[in-house]
Protein backbone atom coordinates (compact mmCIF):
# COMPACT_ATOMS: atom_id res chain seq x y z
CA UNK A 1 0.00 0.00 0.00
CA UNK A 2 2.81 2.34 0.97
CA UNK A 3 4.70 1.62 -2.25
CA UNK A 4 1.55 2.12 -4.30
CA UNK A 5 0.96 5.45 -2.58
CA UNK A 6 4.57 6.43 -3.25
CA UNK A 7 4.12 5.75 -6.98
CA UNK A 8 0.84 7.63 -6.94
CA UNK A 9 2.60 10.61 -5.40
CA UNK A 10 5.46 10.39 -7.90
CA UNK A 11 2.99 10.15 -10.75
CA UNK A 12 1.05 13.18 -9.51
CA UNK A 13 4.27 15.17 -9.10
CA UNK A 14 5.52 14.36 -12.58
CA UNK A 15 2.07 14.70 -14.11
CA UNK A 16 1.38 18.11 -12.62
CA UNK A 17 4.74 19.48 -13.82
CA UNK A 18 4.20 18.01 -17.30
CA UNK A 19 0.67 19.43 -17.34
CA UNK A 20 1.91 22.95 -16.56
CA UNK A 21 4.46 22.80 -19.37
CA UNK A 22 1.94 21.26 -21.77
CA UNK A 23 -0.68 23.90 -20.87
CA UNK A 24 1.62 26.69 -22.04
CA UNK A 25 2.43 24.79 -25.19
CA UNK A 26 -1.20 24.03 -25.99
CA UNK A 27 -2.33 27.62 -25.32
CA UNK A 28 0.14 28.97 -27.87
CA UNK A 29 -0.70 26.20 -30.32
CA UNK A 30 -4.47 26.67 -29.89
CA UNK A 31 -4.28 30.37 -30.62
CA UNK A 32 -1.41 30.85 -33.01
CA UNK A 33 -1.02 27.34 -34.43
CA UNK A 34 2.69 27.53 -33.69
CA UNK A 35 4.33 24.29 -32.53
CA UNK A 36 6.71 26.12 -30.21
CA UNK A 37 9.71 23.79 -29.86
CA UNK A 38 11.44 26.60 -27.97
CA UNK A 39 9.01 26.07 -25.08
CA UNK A 40 11.43 23.50 -23.59
CA UNK A 41 14.16 26.15 -23.64
CA UNK A 42 11.83 28.57 -21.83
CA UNK A 43 11.37 25.86 -19.17
CA UNK A 44 15.16 25.56 -18.91
CA UNK A 45 15.65 29.36 -18.68
CA UNK A 46 13.00 29.39 -15.93
CA UNK A 47 15.03 26.90 -13.91
CA UNK A 48 18.24 28.92 -14.37
CA UNK A 49 16.45 32.19 -13.51
CA UNK A 50 15.14 30.68 -10.25
CA UNK A 51 18.62 29.24 -9.56
CA UNK A 52 20.13 32.71 -10.08
CA UNK A 53 17.56 34.48 -7.91
CA UNK A 54 17.98 31.99 -5.04
CA UNK A 55 21.68 31.16 -5.39
CA UNK A 56 23.20 34.52 -6.35
CA UNK A 57 20.71 37.11 -5.13
CA UNK A 58 19.65 35.11 -2.07
CA UNK A 59 15.95 35.54 -2.82
CA UNK A 60 13.22 33.59 -1.07
CA UNK A 61 12.04 30.52 -3.09
CA UNK A 62 8.59 31.96 -3.83
CA UNK A 63 9.99 35.37 -4.77
CA UNK A 64 12.44 33.56 -7.07
CA UNK A 65 9.50 31.74 -8.65
CA UNK A 66 7.69 35.01 -9.36
CA UNK A 67 10.92 36.54 -10.67
CA UNK A 68 11.57 33.56 -12.94
CA UNK A 69 7.96 33.69 -14.20
CA UNK A 70 8.36 37.40 -15.02
CA UNK A 71 11.71 36.89 -16.80
CA UNK A 72 10.47 33.96 -18.89
CA UNK A 73 7.14 35.66 -19.64
CA UNK A 74 9.10 38.62 -21.01
CA UNK A 75 11.37 36.31 -22.99
CA UNK A 76 8.35 34.50 -24.44
CA UNK A 77 6.73 37.81 -25.44
CA UNK A 78 9.97 38.94 -27.08
CA UNK A 79 10.17 35.65 -29.00
CA UNK A 80 6.65 36.31 -30.28
CA UNK A 81 7.22 39.94 -31.27
CA UNK A 82 10.70 39.49 -32.72
CA UNK A 83 10.28 36.09 -34.38
CA UNK A 84 6.87 34.44 -34.62
CA UNK A 85 4.84 37.58 -35.30
CA UNK A 86 7.11 38.43 -38.22
CA UNK A 87 6.53 34.97 -39.67
CA UNK A 88 2.74 35.08 -39.46
CA UNK A 89 2.29 35.03 -43.24
CA UNK A 90 5.12 32.57 -43.86
CA UNK A 91 4.61 28.80 -44.42
CA UNK A 92 4.24 26.81 -41.11
CA UNK A 93 7.62 25.17 -41.64
CA UNK A 94 9.30 28.56 -41.06
CA UNK A 95 7.75 28.80 -37.56
CA UNK A 96 9.09 25.35 -36.69
CA UNK A 97 12.59 26.13 -37.96
CA UNK A 98 12.56 29.45 -36.10
CA UNK A 99 11.42 27.73 -32.89
CA UNK A 100 14.24 25.18 -33.13
CA UNK A 101 16.67 28.02 -33.83
CA UNK A 102 15.46 29.86 -30.73
CA UNK A 103 15.81 26.70 -28.65
CA UNK A 104 19.45 26.29 -29.74
CA UNK A 105 20.15 30.00 -29.24
CA UNK A 106 18.81 30.05 -25.68
CA UNK A 107 20.70 26.88 -24.80
CA UNK A 108 23.93 28.34 -26.17
CA UNK A 109 23.41 31.56 -24.19
CA UNK A 110 22.82 29.64 -20.95
CA UNK A 111 25.78 27.36 -21.57
CA UNK A 112 28.03 30.37 -22.26
CA UNK A 113 26.95 31.95 -18.96
CA UNK A 114 26.68 29.00 -16.56
CA UNK A 115 28.62 26.28 -18.36
CA UNK A 116 27.44 22.78 -19.25
CA UNK A 117 27.71 21.32 -15.75
CA UNK A 118 24.79 20.30 -13.57
CA UNK A 119 23.37 22.61 -10.89
CA UNK A 120 20.88 22.02 -8.16
CA UNK A 121 18.39 24.38 -6.56
CA UNK A 122 18.57 23.86 -2.81
CA UNK A 123 15.24 22.34 -1.66
CA UNK A 124 13.40 25.10 0.21
CA UNK A 125 11.33 22.55 2.12
CA UNK A 126 13.51 19.47 2.79
CA UNK A 127 11.13 18.11 5.44
CA UNK A 128 9.34 14.79 5.22
CA UNK A 129 5.61 14.77 5.90
CA UNK A 130 4.15 11.72 7.65
CA UNK A 131 0.45 10.96 7.59
CA UNK A 132 -0.45 7.67 9.36
CA UNK A 133 1.79 5.10 7.70
CA UNK A 134 2.49 7.18 4.65
CA UNK A 135 5.60 9.27 4.03
CA UNK A 136 5.91 12.10 1.51
CA UNK A 137 8.63 14.70 0.85
CA UNK A 138 7.19 18.19 1.45
CA UNK A 139 8.55 19.50 -1.88
CA UNK A 140 6.51 16.93 -3.82
CA UNK A 141 3.34 17.94 -2.01
CA UNK A 142 4.14 21.60 -2.74
CA UNK A 143 4.63 20.81 -6.44
CA UNK A 144 1.24 19.10 -6.60
CA UNK A 145 -0.61 21.78 -4.62
CA UNK A 146 0.99 24.71 -6.47
CA UNK A 147 0.53 23.15 -9.91
CA UNK A 148 -3.13 22.30 -9.35
CA UNK A 149 -3.70 25.70 -7.69
CA UNK A 150 -2.24 27.41 -10.74
CA UNK A 151 -4.33 25.29 -13.11
CA UNK A 152 -7.46 26.29 -11.18
CA UNK A 153 -6.49 29.98 -11.34
CA UNK A 154 -5.83 29.64 -15.08
CA UNK A 155 -9.17 27.91 -15.59
CA UNK A 156 -11.03 30.65 -13.69
CA UNK A 157 -9.13 33.34 -15.60
CA UNK A 158 -9.97 31.80 -18.98
CA UNK A 159 -13.62 31.05 -18.27
CA UNK A 160 -14.72 33.80 -15.86
CA UNK A 161 -12.94 36.93 -17.05
CA UNK A 162 -13.44 38.96 -20.20
CA UNK A 163 -9.70 39.04 -20.93
CA UNK A 164 -9.57 35.25 -20.55
CA UNK A 165 -12.56 34.92 -22.88
CA UNK A 166 -10.66 36.82 -25.58
CA UNK A 167 -7.98 34.09 -25.52
CA UNK A 168 -10.59 31.34 -25.81
CA UNK A 169 -12.44 33.29 -28.53
CA UNK A 170 -9.21 33.68 -30.50
CA UNK A 171 -8.54 29.94 -30.15
CA UNK A 172 -12.04 29.01 -31.31
CA UNK A 173 -12.20 31.40 -34.24
CA UNK A 174 -9.41 33.83 -35.00
CA UNK A 175 -11.26 35.84 -37.67
CA UNK A 176 -14.44 35.89 -35.60
CA UNK A 177 -12.46 37.31 -32.68
CA UNK A 178 -10.93 40.04 -34.84
CA UNK A 179 -14.37 40.93 -36.20
CA UNK A 180 -15.75 41.67 -32.72
CA UNK A 181 -12.80 43.98 -32.09
CA UNK A 182 -10.50 41.69 -30.11
CA UNK A 183 -6.94 42.81 -30.77
CA UNK A 184 -5.04 39.77 -32.03
CA UNK A 185 -1.70 41.33 -31.11
CA UNK A 186 -2.67 41.87 -27.47
CA UNK A 187 -4.06 38.33 -27.19
CA UNK A 188 -0.91 36.93 -28.73
CA UNK A 189 1.33 38.85 -26.28
CA UNK A 190 -0.81 37.76 -23.33
CA UNK A 191 -0.81 34.13 -24.45
CA UNK A 192 2.97 34.00 -24.86
CA UNK A 193 3.41 35.68 -21.47
CA UNK A 194 1.15 33.13 -19.74
CA UNK A 195 2.82 30.28 -21.57
CA UNK A 196 6.29 31.46 -20.52
CA UNK A 197 5.23 32.05 -16.92
CA UNK A 198 3.73 28.54 -16.70
CA UNK A 199 6.97 27.00 -18.00
CA UNK A 200 9.02 28.97 -15.46
CA UNK A 201 6.77 28.04 -12.55
CA UNK A 202 6.90 24.36 -13.59
CA UNK A 203 10.70 24.54 -13.75
CA UNK A 204 11.02 26.29 -10.37
CA UNK A 205 8.71 23.76 -8.74
CA UNK A 206 10.56 20.77 -10.20
CA UNK A 207 14.16 22.02 -9.86
CA UNK A 208 14.62 21.26 -6.13
CA UNK A 209 14.10 17.54 -6.84
CA UNK A 210 15.83 17.51 -10.20
CA UNK A 211 19.04 18.77 -11.82
CA UNK A 212 19.48 21.99 -13.76
CA UNK A 213 21.49 21.83 -17.01
CA UNK A 214 21.29 23.47 -20.45
CA UNK A 215 19.58 20.59 -22.28
CA UNK A 216 17.10 19.83 -19.46
CA UNK A 217 14.22 21.08 -21.64
CA UNK A 218 14.65 18.50 -24.43
CA UNK A 219 12.89 15.55 -22.84
CA UNK A 220 10.30 17.79 -21.17
CA UNK A 221 9.29 19.42 -24.46
CA UNK A 222 9.13 16.06 -26.24
CA UNK A 223 6.83 14.77 -23.52
CA UNK A 224 4.79 17.98 -23.57
CA UNK A 225 4.24 17.44 -27.29
CA UNK A 226 3.20 13.85 -26.62
CA UNK A 227 0.76 15.17 -23.99
CA UNK A 228 -0.87 17.77 -26.22
CA UNK A 229 -1.13 15.31 -29.09
CA UNK A 230 -2.72 12.78 -26.71
CA UNK A 231 -5.02 15.39 -25.20
CA UNK A 232 -5.95 16.97 -28.52
CA UNK A 233 -3.94 19.88 -29.94
CA UNK A 234 -5.10 23.14 -28.39
CA UNK A 235 -7.25 21.49 -25.71
CA UNK A 236 -6.75 22.77 -22.15
CA UNK A 237 -8.42 19.86 -20.30
CA UNK A 238 -6.56 17.58 -22.70
CA UNK A 239 -3.22 19.01 -21.56
CA UNK A 240 -4.06 18.43 -17.89
CA UNK A 241 -5.43 14.91 -18.34
CA UNK A 242 -2.64 14.06 -20.80
CA UNK A 243 -0.02 15.31 -18.34
CA UNK A 244 -1.42 13.15 -15.57
CA UNK A 245 -1.70 10.10 -17.85
CA UNK A 246 1.98 10.40 -18.80
CA UNK A 247 3.02 11.15 -15.21
CA UNK A 248 1.24 8.08 -13.79
CA UNK A 249 2.36 5.86 -16.67
CA UNK A 250 5.99 6.82 -16.13
CA UNK A 251 5.83 6.48 -12.37
CA UNK A 252 4.06 3.11 -12.28
CA UNK A 253 5.92 1.89 -15.38
CA UNK A 254 9.29 2.72 -13.81
CA UNK A 255 8.39 0.75 -10.68
CA UNK A 256 6.46 -2.21 -12.05
CA UNK A 257 8.36 -2.61 -15.35
CA UNK A 258 11.81 -1.00 -15.20
CA UNK A 259 13.26 2.48 -14.67
CA UNK A 260 15.24 1.92 -17.89
CA UNK A 261 12.00 2.15 -19.86
CA UNK A 262 10.62 5.17 -17.98
CA UNK A 263 11.12 7.64 -20.83
CA UNK A 264 9.99 5.21 -23.53
CA UNK A 265 6.59 4.76 -21.86
CA UNK A 266 5.31 8.20 -22.90
CA UNK A 267 6.11 7.57 -26.55
CA UNK A 268 4.74 3.99 -26.46
CA UNK A 269 1.52 5.38 -24.99
CA UNK A 270 1.38 7.98 -27.75
CA UNK A 271 1.53 5.29 -30.43
CA UNK A 272 -1.03 3.13 -28.61
CA UNK A 273 -3.61 5.86 -27.92
CA UNK A 274 -3.30 7.45 -31.34
CA UNK A 275 -3.80 4.04 -32.98
CA UNK A 276 -7.10 3.70 -31.11
CA UNK A 277 -8.11 7.37 -31.08
CA UNK A 278 -6.23 9.39 -33.73
CA UNK A 279 -8.00 12.66 -32.83
CA UNK A 280 -6.64 12.59 -29.25
CA UNK A 281 -8.61 12.45 -26.01
CA UNK A 282 -10.24 15.92 -26.25
CA UNK A 283 -10.23 16.75 -29.94
CA UNK A 284 -12.55 19.73 -30.08
CA UNK A 285 -10.03 22.47 -29.39
CA UNK A 286 -9.32 24.92 -26.59
CA UNK A 287 -11.96 25.63 -23.98
CA UNK B 1 -21.22 57.40 -44.74
CA UNK B 2 -19.03 54.71 -46.34
CA UNK B 3 -17.13 55.24 -49.59
CA UNK B 4 -14.56 53.09 -51.34
CA UNK B 5 -12.37 54.69 -53.97
CA UNK B 6 -10.35 52.59 -56.41
CA UNK B 7 -10.04 49.70 -53.97
CA UNK B 8 -7.57 47.10 -55.16
CA UNK B 9 -6.83 43.86 -53.32
CA UNK B 10 -4.39 41.17 -54.40
CA UNK B 11 -3.95 37.60 -53.18
CA UNK B 12 -0.46 36.95 -54.51
CA UNK B 13 -0.73 37.39 -58.26
CA UNK B 14 -4.54 37.11 -58.21
CA UNK B 15 -6.38 40.42 -58.18
CA UNK B 16 -9.55 39.94 -56.11
CA UNK B 17 -10.65 43.59 -56.22
CA UNK B 18 -9.77 45.71 -59.22
CA UNK B 19 -10.44 49.38 -58.63
CA UNK B 20 -13.78 49.17 -56.82
CA UNK B 21 -15.56 52.48 -56.21
CA UNK B 22 -18.84 52.30 -54.28
CA UNK B 23 -20.66 54.23 -51.60
CA UNK B 24 -23.45 53.81 -49.07
CA UNK B 25 -25.30 56.87 -47.75
CA UNK B 26 -26.50 57.13 -44.15
CA UNK B 27 -29.49 54.86 -43.53
CA UNK B 28 -29.22 53.12 -46.91
CA UNK B 29 -29.49 49.41 -47.54
CA UNK B 30 -27.21 48.63 -50.47
CA UNK B 31 -26.91 45.19 -52.01
CA UNK B 32 -23.78 43.75 -53.61
CA UNK B 33 -24.80 41.17 -56.20
CA UNK B 34 -22.35 38.73 -57.67
CA UNK B 35 -21.57 35.09 -58.26
CA UNK B 36 -19.27 32.99 -56.08
CA UNK B 37 -15.73 34.32 -56.31
CA UNK B 38 -16.79 37.64 -57.82
CA UNK B 39 -15.15 39.56 -54.98
CA UNK B 40 -18.03 40.31 -52.57
CA UNK B 41 -16.41 38.67 -49.55
CA UNK B 42 -13.00 40.14 -50.39
CA UNK B 43 -14.61 43.56 -50.49
CA UNK B 44 -16.08 43.10 -47.00
CA UNK B 45 -12.83 41.64 -45.64
CA UNK B 46 -11.01 44.72 -46.94
CA UNK B 47 -13.53 47.13 -45.39
CA UNK B 48 -13.33 45.41 -41.99
CA UNK B 49 -9.51 45.41 -42.06
CA UNK B 50 -8.97 41.66 -42.25
CA UNK B 51 -7.28 42.10 -45.64
CA UNK B 52 -5.12 45.05 -46.58
CA UNK B 53 -5.80 46.95 -49.79
CA UNK B 54 -2.84 47.27 -52.10
CA UNK B 55 -4.31 50.48 -53.48
CA UNK B 56 -7.29 52.76 -52.86
CA UNK B 57 -9.09 54.34 -49.93
CA UNK B 58 -11.97 53.46 -47.64
CA UNK B 59 -13.70 56.52 -46.24
CA UNK B 60 -15.99 56.22 -43.26
CA UNK B 61 -17.45 59.51 -42.01
CA UNK B 62 -14.57 61.50 -43.55
CA UNK B 63 -11.85 59.27 -42.06
CA UNK B 64 -9.74 57.01 -44.21
CA UNK B 65 -9.97 53.62 -42.44
CA UNK B 66 -7.93 51.69 -45.03
CA UNK B 67 -4.95 50.07 -43.27
CA UNK B 68 -6.46 50.29 -39.80
CA UNK B 69 -6.64 47.22 -37.56
CA UNK B 70 -9.97 45.31 -37.46
CA UNK B 71 -10.41 46.25 -33.79
CA UNK B 72 -10.09 49.96 -34.66
CA UNK B 73 -12.61 49.63 -37.48
CA UNK B 74 -15.15 47.95 -35.18
CA UNK B 75 -14.49 50.68 -32.62
CA UNK B 76 -15.17 53.30 -35.32
CA UNK B 77 -18.62 51.76 -36.00
CA UNK B 78 -18.21 49.42 -39.00
CA UNK B 79 -19.14 45.86 -38.02
CA UNK B 80 -18.82 42.84 -40.31
CA UNK B 81 -21.06 39.78 -40.03
CA UNK B 82 -19.04 37.37 -42.18
CA UNK B 83 -19.92 34.53 -44.51
CA UNK B 84 -19.70 31.27 -42.54
CA UNK B 85 -20.66 33.18 -39.35
CA UNK B 86 -17.28 32.73 -37.59
CA UNK B 87 -18.90 32.10 -34.21
CA UNK B 88 -17.13 30.77 -31.11
CA UNK B 89 -18.68 27.30 -31.33
CA UNK B 90 -17.95 26.03 -27.83
CA UNK B 91 -19.06 29.20 -26.07
CA UNK B 92 -22.67 29.75 -25.09
CA UNK B 93 -24.97 31.87 -27.23
CA UNK B 94 -24.99 34.53 -24.50
CA UNK B 95 -21.20 34.68 -24.33
CA UNK B 96 -20.96 34.92 -28.12
CA UNK B 97 -23.35 37.87 -28.04
CA UNK B 98 -21.56 39.57 -25.14
CA UNK B 99 -18.21 39.26 -26.91
CA UNK B 100 -19.85 41.13 -29.80
CA UNK B 101 -19.89 44.14 -27.47
CA UNK B 102 -16.20 43.72 -26.61
CA UNK B 103 -15.20 47.20 -27.83
CA UNK B 104 -17.93 48.71 -25.62
CA UNK B 105 -17.01 46.61 -22.57
CA UNK B 106 -16.95 49.63 -20.24
CA UNK B 107 -20.61 50.44 -20.92
CA UNK B 108 -22.31 47.43 -19.34
CA UNK B 109 -25.71 49.07 -19.01
CA UNK B 110 -26.08 49.80 -22.73
CA UNK B 111 -24.68 46.36 -23.58
CA UNK B 112 -27.39 44.72 -21.45
CA UNK B 113 -30.02 46.87 -23.18
CA UNK B 114 -28.86 45.81 -26.65
CA UNK B 115 -28.64 42.18 -25.51
CA UNK B 116 -32.29 42.38 -24.45
CA UNK B 117 -33.18 43.89 -27.85
CA UNK B 118 -31.35 41.06 -29.65
CA UNK B 119 -33.24 38.48 -27.58
CA UNK B 120 -36.47 40.31 -28.42
CA UNK B 121 -35.58 40.22 -32.11
CA UNK B 122 -34.64 36.51 -31.94
CA UNK B 123 -36.67 34.88 -29.10
CA UNK B 124 -35.17 31.47 -29.90
CA UNK B 125 -31.74 32.79 -28.90
CA UNK B 126 -33.06 33.73 -25.47
CA UNK B 127 -34.39 30.20 -25.11
CA UNK B 128 -31.02 28.75 -26.13
CA UNK B 129 -28.82 31.38 -24.48
CA UNK B 130 -26.91 28.81 -22.42
CA UNK B 131 -26.42 26.33 -25.27
CA UNK B 132 -23.11 26.12 -27.13
CA UNK B 133 -23.38 28.20 -30.31
CA UNK B 134 -21.96 25.31 -32.33
CA UNK B 135 -24.86 23.06 -31.31
CA UNK B 136 -27.50 25.32 -32.93
CA UNK B 137 -29.08 24.86 -36.37
CA UNK B 138 -27.70 26.85 -39.32
CA UNK B 139 -30.50 29.40 -39.17
CA UNK B 140 -30.09 29.90 -35.43
CA UNK B 141 -26.33 30.28 -35.83
CA UNK B 142 -26.99 32.97 -38.44
CA UNK B 143 -29.19 34.74 -35.91
CA UNK B 144 -26.34 34.58 -33.35
CA UNK B 145 -23.96 36.02 -35.96
CA UNK B 146 -26.32 38.91 -36.77
CA UNK B 147 -27.05 39.43 -33.06
CA UNK B 148 -23.34 39.46 -32.26
CA UNK B 149 -22.75 42.07 -34.96
CA UNK B 150 -25.57 44.22 -33.55
CA UNK B 151 -23.97 44.04 -30.10
CA UNK B 152 -21.04 45.98 -31.62
CA UNK B 153 -23.45 48.94 -32.12
CA UNK B 154 -22.77 49.30 -35.84
CA UNK B 155 -23.36 52.48 -37.78
CA UNK B 156 -22.54 50.48 -40.89
CA UNK B 157 -23.32 46.77 -40.89
CA UNK B 158 -21.65 44.53 -43.48
CA UNK B 159 -23.68 41.35 -43.98
CA UNK B 160 -22.01 38.69 -46.12
CA UNK B 161 -24.36 36.05 -47.53
CA UNK B 162 -26.62 35.80 -44.48
CA UNK B 163 -29.05 33.52 -46.32
CA UNK B 164 -26.45 31.01 -47.50
CA UNK B 165 -27.50 27.43 -46.76
CA UNK B 166 -30.73 28.38 -44.97
CA UNK B 167 -34.23 27.03 -45.57
CA UNK B 168 -36.49 29.42 -47.56
CA UNK B 169 -38.65 30.18 -44.53
CA UNK B 170 -35.59 31.08 -42.44
CA UNK B 171 -34.23 33.21 -45.30
CA UNK B 172 -37.45 35.21 -45.25
CA UNK B 173 -37.16 35.67 -41.48
CA UNK B 174 -33.50 36.72 -41.66
CA UNK B 175 -34.13 39.22 -44.47
CA UNK B 176 -37.08 40.60 -42.48
CA UNK B 177 -34.77 41.21 -39.53
CA UNK B 178 -32.21 42.90 -41.80
CA UNK B 179 -34.94 45.22 -43.08
CA UNK B 180 -35.90 46.05 -39.47
CA UNK B 181 -32.27 46.79 -38.57
CA UNK B 182 -32.06 49.13 -41.54
CA UNK B 183 -35.40 50.76 -40.72
CA UNK B 184 -33.98 51.49 -37.25
CA UNK B 185 -31.30 53.65 -38.87
CA UNK B 186 -28.31 51.34 -39.41
CA UNK B 187 -26.66 51.59 -42.82
CA UNK B 188 -26.45 48.09 -44.30
CA UNK B 189 -24.21 46.72 -47.01
CA UNK B 190 -25.59 43.29 -47.94
CA UNK B 191 -23.77 40.76 -50.13
CA UNK B 192 -26.19 38.22 -51.56
CA UNK B 193 -26.47 35.62 -54.28
CA UNK B 194 -30.20 35.44 -53.65
CA UNK B 195 -30.70 38.56 -55.76
CA UNK B 196 -34.47 38.59 -55.99
CA UNK B 197 -34.96 38.36 -52.22
CA UNK B 198 -32.22 40.92 -51.51
CA UNK B 199 -33.59 43.43 -54.00
CA UNK B 200 -36.98 43.27 -52.29
CA UNK B 201 -35.52 45.01 -49.24
CA UNK B 202 -32.83 47.19 -50.89
CA UNK B 203 -33.06 50.56 -52.53
CA UNK B 204 -29.88 50.34 -54.56
CA UNK B 205 -27.45 47.67 -55.68
CA UNK B 206 -24.09 47.09 -57.33
CA UNK B 207 -23.24 44.10 -59.50
CA UNK B 208 -19.70 42.84 -59.04
CA UNK B 209 -17.92 40.51 -61.46
CA UNK B 210 -14.26 39.44 -61.36
CA UNK B 211 -13.46 42.12 -58.78
CA UNK B 212 -14.99 44.96 -60.78
CA UNK B 213 -18.28 46.85 -60.51
CA UNK B 214 -20.07 46.15 -63.79
CA UNK B 215 -23.44 47.69 -63.01
CA UNK B 216 -25.06 50.01 -60.51
CA UNK B 217 -28.64 51.09 -60.13
CA UNK B 218 -31.78 51.29 -58.06
CA UNK B 219 -33.96 48.27 -57.37
CA UNK B 220 -36.33 48.74 -60.32
CA UNK B 221 -33.53 49.27 -62.83
CA UNK B 222 -31.75 46.09 -61.78
CA UNK B 223 -34.91 43.98 -61.49
CA UNK B 224 -35.82 44.99 -65.04
CA UNK B 225 -32.36 44.50 -66.49
CA UNK B 226 -32.17 41.50 -68.79
CA UNK B 227 -28.60 40.57 -67.83
CA UNK B 228 -29.30 40.73 -64.10
CA UNK B 229 -32.49 38.73 -64.48
CA UNK B 230 -30.68 36.03 -66.44
CA UNK B 231 -27.55 35.85 -64.32
CA UNK B 232 -28.87 36.34 -60.79
CA UNK B 233 -32.64 35.89 -60.74
CA UNK B 234 -32.96 33.04 -63.21
CA UNK B 235 -35.88 34.51 -65.09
Amino acid sequence: MNIFFQQLLNGLTLGSVYALVALGLTLVYGILHIPNFAHGALYMVGAYAAFYFVGTLGANYWVAMIGAAAVVALLAVLSDRLIFHRLKDAPPLHDMIAAIGLLLFLEACIQATWGAEFHRLAPPYPQIVRVFDLVAPAQRLIIIAAAFGLMLVLHLFLTRTLVGSTIIAMAQNREGASLVGIDATKVSILTFAISGALAAVAATLFSPINLIYPSMGHLVIMKAFVIIILGGMGSIPGAIVGGLVIGFAESFGAFYVSTNYKDIIAFALLVLILSLRPQGLFPSGAR
Amino acid sequence: MLRLEGAQLNYGSFRALDGITIHADPGELVVMLGANGAGKSSLFLAISGLRKLSRGNIWFKDQNIAGRKPSQIVQAGVVHCPEGRKLFPEMSVRKNLLLGAYVHRQDKKETQKILDQVFEMFPILHEKRNDAAGSLSGGQQQMVAIGRALMGRPEVLLLDEPSLGLAPLVVKQVLGVIKTINDNGTTVLLAEQNAYAALQIARRAYVIESGRIVMEGDRETLLNDERVRKAYIGA
